[in-house]
C-alpha cells in the first residue's frame, strides 16, 4: 500500500532539469512560474529582466558612446558639445550593471537547477514551505540580500567604477591643454602612454624611473626605520626598572596621537629653510653657521621626510611590539635567566624571534601602506624640491607615485599619465593583496 | 661584544634597593658600578629621546600663544615672548572655525554611524550564509582593500557632479562610507567567524530570525571590534584632506583639515593661528590615545596575534 503512493507522489512531482534549464535561460525567472511554482520569486526574476530590456536601448547608446567618446564639435557652442568624461563614467557604470545583471541571470538560472533537483528528491521545493507568519518568512529570506546590498552597491559604484574608468584613462588623451572636456573631446588612444612614459620620452622616462627607485627605497627605509625604532622603544621601556617608566611612555605615544597632518604641517614649518625654527635655533648654539636647506635640497629632504616619518610612526610600533612582548610566555624568560642567560641574550634569542614572527605581517602590510603614504610626503616636503624634470612632469625630488599621481591629476591635469601611474602602482601592490589574503584565517582553514 | 653591557650573567634579581656601601669586594663594588653607569645611560637616552619628541609639540604650543604671525616671528626658546590667547580669539572671530568643526564632527559621525551599521550587517551575511560568489566577493573586498582611495578621483568627482552631491556633506560621506566599507567589513567579518556558531543555531532553532540573531546575538559579542574600527572610523575624516578639497567649495562646507591648511598655504604663513586651531583638535585626541593606551595596545597585540 505504502510504496505505489510513495512511487505516484514522486512521479506527480518530477520535473524536466533540461526544460528548467532551458526555460530559466530563455526567460529570467520564466521556469520558477510555470514549472517550478515559485510565483514570487519568478516574478521578481522577470521584472529584473523587463527592466533591463525596457532599458536596453539607453544601455546599448552608453555602451556606444564609450566606444566613440564622441566626435568633437567645435562649431557648437561649449555646453552643448559632445561631454566625453560623462560618456566615459556612464559607460563605466552601465558596463557595472549590466554585470550585476548578468549575475542575477546567473543566480536565477542557478536557484531554477536547485529548486527542480530539490522537487526531484523531495518532492516539494524548500520555498513553499511556510511558516506561521508569512511576512517575517519574506523578511527573513530577504535578510541576507538586504543585509549586503548596500555595501555592495557603494563599494561598485564608489570603488570598483572609479578604478575601472581610471585605468582605462590610461588609454585615452585625457590632459591639459587640448583635450579637456566640455571644450574638446577625449580619444582613445591605445598605448601612446605607456609608450611615452616607458622610453619614448626622456623626460617621462627619466621621472617615472627616478620616482619608481625613491617610492621602493622610501618604502623601504620607512618601514624598517619606523619598525627598528619602536622596537627599540619598545624592549628599552619593558626593560627600563625606573619608577617614571610610564611617564616616558606616554610622552612617547605623543607623535601617534597628534593627528599626523598637524605634525606634519608643524615640522614643515619649523624646518623651513629660511626662517624655520630647526635653523635658527642650531645657529643660535653655534652648532652650524649657514642654514641647512632640509626640504629644498633634493638628497637632503629625501633623509627629511624618512627620519620625520619616524618621528611620526616608531609609536605604531612600539605599542605593536610592547602588546606582542606582553604576550610571549613569561616560563620560557624564566627558564632562560635560570640557565644565565643575559639579558641581551634572552632578547636576541628568545623575544626578537618571536617577537618578529609575530608581527611580520603588519611589517609587510606597513610596507605596502607606505608605498601608498601620501600624506607623509605631501604634507612635509609637498613632494618638492623641483628637480630637473619637474616643469614638465611635475615629479619633484621626494614625490613618490601617489604624490605624483596626485599632483598629475590636480595641478597639472595630466590625467593619462596618473591613469599610468596608478595601473603601476596596482601591480606593485598586488602581490601584497595576495599575501594579506594568504594571511587570513579563512584561507588557511580552506574555507575560501 | 656589545658596549657597557656585562657579558657575565647577572645573578638572580638584588631587588631594586641598591646595596649601601657595605659591599667590601671589589666584584660586588664593580657591580654597582656598572649598574649606575647602566642607570645613567638609560636616563639619558630616554630623556633625549623625549626631547625630540616633545621638541616639535613644545613649539607648536608655544606658538598657538605666541604673538605674532609666521613661523619666521618664532623665538628659539619658546614662550619667551610674552604670551596671548589672541589666535584662540582669532579663530573663532574672524574665521569660520566653529562652522568647520561642527561639520567635520557631522561628516565624522554618520561615516562611523554608517559604516558600523552596513559593515556588521554584510559581515554578519559573509560570516552566516553561504551563497553564489560568495568567494568572488571577498576576494574583491580584500584586494579593493590595498587601494588608495584617491587613484579614481576623477571618477569620483564626475560621479558626485552627477548625481548633485558636489559641495554637499552628504556626497564626502558617501565617498569616505564607500572608502571604508571593503576594510571594515572584511575586519567584522574575520572577528564573527571565530563567534561559535552554536550561538545563533540555538536560537535559530527557537525560531528567531535572522535580524534578531544578528541584533541580540551577534552585535553584542561583536563590540570589542566594532569599538575598535568606529574610533578608526571617527577619526580618519577630521584629518583627511584630500576628498574634502575636491567635494567642499564653499566657504561654509569646509572642514577643520581645509581650513587649518589655509593658514599654512604657500601664500600666507599664519603658522600661529593654525597651532591654535591645531591644538583644539590635537588635545582631545592625546587625550583620548593617552587614556585608551592599555586598549590600544591590546588590539594592536590582537591584530598581530590572529588573523
Amino acid at each position: 500500500m505504502d510504496a505505489p503512493r510513495g512511487l505516484r507522489s514522486t512521479h506527480a512531482g518530477t520535473v524536466d532539469p533540461a526544460r528548467v534549464r532551458l526555460l530559466s535561460l530563455l526567460f529570467m525567472g520564466l521556469a520558477h512560474l510555470t514549472i517550478l511554482k515559485q510565483r514570487s520569486k519568478g516574478l521578481q526574476f522577470a521584472l529584473v529582466e523587463v527592466l533591463f530590456l525596457v532599458t536596453l536601448p539607453v544601455t546599448l547608446g552608453k555602451i556606444a558612446e564609450l566606444v566613440t567618446l564622441g566626435d568633437p564639435a567645435p562649431s557648437v557652442p561649449v555646453k552643448m558639445r559632445p561631454n566625453s568624461l560623462f560618456m566615459l563614467i556612464d559607460g563605466v557604470t552601465v558596463l557595472a550593471v549590466l554585470a550585476i545583471f548578468m549575475i542575477l541571470y546567473l543566480v536565477s538560472v542557478q536557484s531554477a537547477r536547485s529548486a527542480a533537483v530539490e522537487i526531484n528528491t523531495n518532492g516539494i521545493p524548500t520555498g513553499v514551505k511556510s511558516s506561521s507568519n508569512p511576512m517575517n518568512d519574506l523578511a527573513n529570506k530577504a535578510f541576507p540580500i538586504v543585509g549586503l546590498a548596500p555595501t555592495f552597491l557603494l563599494v561598485v559604484f564608489f570603488v570598483v567604477v572609479p578604478l575601472v574608468f581610471s585605468a582605462l584613462v590610461a588609454f585615452t588623451n585625457y590632459s591639459t591643454p587640448e583635450h579637456i572636456p566640455p571644450a574638446a573631446t577625449i580619444d582613445w588612444v591605445g598605448f601612446e602612454n605607456f609608450a611615452r612614459l616607458f622610453g619614448g620620452s626622456a623626460a617621462w622616462t627619466g621621472a617615472l624611473v627616478r620616482v619608481f627607485v625613491w617610492t621602493i627605497v622610501w618604502a623601504f627605509a620607512a618601514t624598517f626605520t619606523c619598525y627598528a625604532g619602536g622596537m627599540v622603544m619598545a624592549v628599552v621601556l619593558s626593560n627600563s626598572r625606573l619608577r617614571i617608566t610610564p611617564l616616558f611612555r606616554a610622552i612617547f605615544i605623543l607623535p601617534y596621537a597628534i593627528p599626523g597632518v598637524v605634525s606634519l604641517l608643524v615640522w614643515r614649518n619649523l624646518l623651513n629653510g629660511a626662517f624655520g625654527t630647526v635653523n635658527r635655533t642650531l645657529e643660535a648654539l653655534h652648532i652650524i653657521n649657514d642654514p641647512i636647506p632640509w626640504l629644498s635640497d633634493p638628497l637632503i629632504a629625501k633623509f627629511v621626510v624618512v627620519a620625520i616619518n619616524l618621528w611620526c610612526g616608531f609609536p605604531y610600533f612600539m605599542l605593536l611590539v610592547t602588546g606582542t612582548m606582553t604576550s610571549i610566555n613569561g616560563d620560557i624568560i624564566e627558564a632562560a635567566k635560570i640557565d644565565g642567560a643575559s639579558s641581551w641574550q634572552i632578547f636576541r634569542r628568545i623575544q626578537a624571534p618571536i617577537i618578529l614572527y609575530q608581527t611580520m605581517p603588519l611589517i609587510i602590510m606597513s610596507f605596502a601602506a607606505n608605498i601608498n603614504n601620501f600624506g607623509a610626503i605631501f604634507f612635509l616636503s609637498g613632494g618638492d624640491p623641483a628637480v630637473s624634470d619637474s616643469v614638465t612632469t611635475g615629479a619633484g625630488g621626494t614625490d613618490i607615485m601617489v604624490s605624483w599621481i596626485y599632483k598629475l591629476t590636480v595641478n597639472l591635469q595630466q590625467y593619462q599619465n596618473a591613469s599610468v601611474l596608478a595601473i603601476m602602482i596596482f601591480l606593485i601592490i598586488a602581490p601584497f593583496a595576495i599575501y594579506n589574503f594568504r594571511q587570513t584565517r579563512s584561507y588557511k582553514e580552506g574555507e575560501l | 661584544m656589545h658596549g657597557p653591557t656585562p657579558t657575565i650573567a647577572t645573578p638572580p634579581k638584588k631587588g631594586r634597593a641598591a646595596k649601601p656601601v657595605a659591599a667590601s669586594s671589589p666584584h660586588e663594588k664593580n657591580h654597582a658600578l656598572v649598574k649606575t653607569v647602566n642607570t645613567a645611560v638609560l636616563v639619558t637616552f630616554l630623556l633625549f629621546i623625549s626631547l625630540v619628541v616633545l621638541w616639535p609639540v613644545i613649539h607648536m604650543v608655544a606658538a598657538a600663544f605666541t604673538p605674532g604671525q609666521s613661523i619666521a616671528n618664532m623665538p628659539v626658546i619658546p614662550f619667551t615672548e610674552g604670551v596671548t590667547v589672541e589666535h584662540f580669539a582669532y579663530i573663532f572671530t574672524n574665521t569660520e572655525y566653529p562652522r568647520w568643526f561642527l561639520n567635520t564632527l557631522i561628516i565624522a559621525t554618520l561615516t562611523t554611524v554608517g559604516s558600523l551599521v552596513l559593515a556588521s550587517l554584510g559581515a554578519y551575511v559573509f560570516s552566516r550564509f553561504s551563497f553564489q560568489l560568495k568567494r568572488p566577493f571577498l576576494m574583491s573586498l580584500l584586494i579593493l582593500n590595498v587601494f588608495p582611495s584617491f587613484v579614481g578621483m576623477v571618477a569620483i568627482y564626475v560621479i558626485l557632479l552627477r548625481i548633485g552631491a558636489m559641495d554637499t556633506l552628504w556626497g564626502l560621506v558617501l565617498v569616505y562610507l564607500a572608502g571604508q566599507l571593503p576594510y571594515t567589513t572584511w575586519m567584522v567579518k574575520s572577528y564573527m567567524d571565530n563567534i561559535p556558531k552554536s550561538l545563533d543555531e540555538a536560537a535559530r532553532i527557537d525560531g528567531a530570525s535572522h535580524f534578531t540573531i544578528y541584533r541580540t546575538i551577534i552585535l553584542p559579542v561583536a563590540k570589542p571590534i566594532l569599538v575598535f574600527l568606529g574610533i578608526t572610523s571617527f577619526t580618519t575624516p577630521w584629518m583627511d584632506f584630500i576628498f574634502p578639497k575636491m567635494v567642499l567649495r564653499s566657504p561654509e562646507n569646509q572642514t577643520i583639515a581645509l581650513g587649518l591648511m589655509s593658514f599654512v598655504s604657500d601664500k600666507n604663513n599664519f603658522f600661529t593661528n593654525f597651532a591654535a586651531g591645531s591644538l583644539l583638535v590635537a588635545i582631545p585626541f592625546v587625550l583620548f590615545f593617552v587614556l585608551t593606551q592599555k586598549m590600544l595596545v591590546s588590539s594592536l597585540a590582537g591584530a598581530a596575534v590572529k588573523e
